[in-house]
């Protein structure tokens, strides 16, 4: 009787198992494991015990999926087919325990970064959260405290026009200079708490470099020479006149380090210089440097002197400013998509610096624009093109993957990455925000149409619903169905033209509003 | 002849599932995250007096977020529920509510234990919170790290299951 069945199927992997109604094995033809006749169905493993069910349902053949069977030795992953036949069940079992096994390393990848994606999001969620709480009580608090300190400087400068002997003006002179520091350490606290909540925005004007530059020549100068130091300036001739930017913020910046280059230098040379890095088209770079011959900092505390509040006391004692000043400084420079570094020796000095890109103006041919049509084409085109997209290609032949990213590199409107297996498919598209997927449909371990679907089945919105294009070489509409079955939005068959390629990128690109 | 009772166990992945199982049949853990994929089956005998024991089969099923797809077959003849989610993720207990229409319409008529795990990643205060502001009721709150409720989860719904037969 099972030869009658097993004509139809070729394939090794597949048992054949006949029970009667009570479970008792009457044939099998041990194709994957062996089972004795005569014995109980249901003691070979506690599956085999929801057959009962099935004598029992309506159904007259049931499909179980990706069962565990371990059995003695070995575990088998199958699927099974029972059908109720006269006088018993017929068992047809696949042994897919390869299949199976990809299977299973793929949904590990997949299940533990959506866990991992979703408890990161958790904790920043409540990082954020006690920020925000923290950021909310300090600017209440400084707000708070403005009052009473303006009341108590109001009166500090009364009291000032009143007779006093000589010990009492001492005395006031010591008040009116704490009351300073007490109203710095307000703002700069302010200063901080706004730069952490992102409530600070930069206002970008063209202003004067020069004039900004001779001015903090001409203050330092004179704060340097009341503490007895050299103060040196160094402005580059080659530098722009104009440029764009927020020129109070850049300002602070500046006059932070300047501070603390005085503040730990006792004896010695104060250097500030503003270099050109480089011009192009209407961008300058622009580097800021403050060099000291000062205490120095310790290789150890470079680190923590630009975390708030940490370097209070940190280095040297010297007891006026709050110790916020690198913390402001590094803070606005972030805003302004620069960093501080800083070179230091101990008892030797330290040098800080930073740079700018900033546009600028160019004030010495007012025709500027008019003379240089190219630049300006170039940048009308931007404009109509808008951001890059995000683009992920994945493709396992070296030449086809060389070829695509060339094509798609020299249009210049795309980030590209590439990856060749499915499994780092699903990691990228958790980690990175994709606007389009590029993707060879015959993939090894993987196939791509396996891979879209497993997308398409995210939990997460951004993810599950990325555009998908397939490449194939298979043309059989079979094949083409399959795929958008899986939920690719369009599978194209090779060979094709290099301009359909891109018309298709960019027709989804627009349809999708991601 | 031992009465034999099939139990599913359902919920979203990475909830606990196979973790629980494992510490009610061995009364082990493992901190490391194995997914299951389509079904585990095991069995315990569970003595329910001194003259009554059963044999508990748990189906330790396939991780999903959306019940819905969970496949028939797995569930023909099922005389119990455990539905469990994490406590700590939201996203496991966030449609609860539908989520257990669902199971109730596919396995209609069955005893359903709804169980949130991982009692010992938060402190009750927090638990009792997220409890509320999401109006989850639980029948157990467990852990399978600890073996908190574990035993008395299976036992209660073993008795349960006896009684109905
Ligand atoms: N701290 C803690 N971790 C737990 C607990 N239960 C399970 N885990 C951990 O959570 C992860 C997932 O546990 P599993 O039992 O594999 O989850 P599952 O529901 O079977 O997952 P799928 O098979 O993918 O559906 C593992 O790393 C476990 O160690 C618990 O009570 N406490
Ligand atoms: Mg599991």
């Amino acid at each position: 009787m099972l030869d009658h069945y097993r004509r139809e199927f070729t394939n090794k992997n597949i048992q054949f198992i006949f029970v009667d109604q009570k479970g008792v094995v009457q044939e099998s033809d041990d194709e994957v494991f062996s089972v004795q006749t005569g014995s109980s169905i249901f003691e070979l493993h506690p599956f085999f015990e929801s057959l009962e069910g099935i004598f029992e349902s309506p159904e007259n053949e049931v499909d179980f999926y990706c069962v565990h069977l371990p059995l003695k030795e070995n575990v088998f992953t199958v699927d099974l087919k029972i059908a109720k036949k006269e006088g018993g069940l017929l068992l047809i079992i696949y042994d897919l325990t390869k299949h199976y096994n990809t299977y299973q390393s793929v949904t590990q990848v997949r299940n533990e970064s959506v866990i991992k994606t979703e408890l990161t999001v958790i904790k920043n969620q409540e990082l954020e959260e006690r920020e925000r709480f923290k950021n909310r009580f300090i600017q209440n608090f400084s707000h708070e405290l403005r009052n009473p300190l303006t009341s108590i400087m109001a009166i500090t400068n009364i009291l000032e026009e009143t007779k006093l002997d000589t010990e009492q003006s001492q005395m006031l002179q010591f008040l009116k200079a704490s009351n300073a520091n007490l109203k710095q350490l307000l703002e700069d606290i302010l200063s901080i708490s706004m730069i952490d909540t992102g409530k600070l925005d930069l206002v970008q004007k063209m202003f004067d470099l020069k004039q900004f530059f001779d001015l903090l020549e001409f203050t330092y100068k004179a704060k340097a020479k009341e503490k007895g130091l050299n103060f040196n300036a160094d402005w580059d001739e080659k530098l722009p006149k104009f440029v764009e930017g927020d020129r109070l913020r850049i300002f602070q910046v500046v006059t932070n380090l300047l501070d603390n280059a005085i503040k730990y230098t006792e004896t010695g040379t104060i250097t500030f210089s503003l270099k050109l890095n480089q011009k192009r088209a209407n961008r300058v770079s622009l580097r800021f440097q403050i060099k000291d011959s000062g205490i120095g900092i310790a290789n150890e505390n470079l680190e923590v002197i630009f975390e708030s509040f940490n370097q209070l006391g940190a280095i040297g004692n010297t007891s006026s400013g709050s110790g916020l000043g690198l913390a402001i400084a590094s803070g606005l420079l972030n805003l302004m998509e620069s960093e501080i570094k800083v070179n230091s020796t101990v008892g030797q000095g330290s040098e800080f610096y930073f740079d700018l890109h900033l546009k600028f103006q160019l004030l010495t041919s007012p025709d500027a624009k008019k003379s240089s049509p190219k630049s300006h084409k170039k940048q009308e085109l931007k404009k109509t093109e808008g951001p890059k997209s995000k683009l992920l290609l994945v493709e396992d032949d070296l030449q086809v993957q060389t070829t695509l990213f060339k094509i798609l590199l020299g249009t210049g409107r795309f980030h590209i990455d590439v990856v060749y297996d499915g499994a780092l498919v699903l990691q990228e598209v958790v980690s990175s925000n994709y606007d389009i997927i590029v993707m060879d449909v015959n993939l090894p371990n993987l196939s791509g149409d396996q891979i879209t679907k497993l997308i398409r089945e995210f939990p997460f919105n951004n993810v599950k619903t990325i555009p998908i294009i397939g490449i194939t070489a298979d043309g059989y509409q079979e094949n083409i169905d399959k795929c958008r079955k899986a939920g690719m939005n369009k599978v194209l068959i090779k060979p094709f033209e290099k301009e359909d390629f891109l018309n298709s990128i960019y027709k989804i690109l627009r349809n999708s509003k991601r | 002849m031992l009465k034999s009772k099939k139990i599913v166990v359902l919920g979203h992945f990475g909830v606990g599932k196979t973790s629980l199982i494992r510490r009610f049949v061995t009364d082990t853990f493992s901190d490391n995250y194995k997914v299951t994929i389509g079904v585990h089956i095991t069995k315990k005998v569970v003595e329910i007096s001194a003259k009554e024991t059963i044999s508990l089969i748990l189906w330790d099923l396939e991780g999903t977020d959306d019940i819905e797809t969970i496949r028939k077959a797995y569930l023909l003849g099922t005389h119990g529920v455990v539905f469990v989610f994490d406590i700590t993720r939201p996203s496991t207990f966030q449609h609860l509510k539908s989520d257990l229409k669902i199971v109730s319409e596919k396995i209609p008529n069955t005893p359903l234990m709804v169980v949130g795990n991982k009692t010992d990643l938060v402190d009750a205060k927090e638990l009792q919170i997220t409890l509320d502001e999401n109006e989850i009721t639980v029948d157990f709150l467990t852990s399978a790290k600890t073996g908190f409720a574990v035993d008395d989860l299976f036992t209660k719904l073993a008795n349960q299951l006896a009684k109905d037969a």
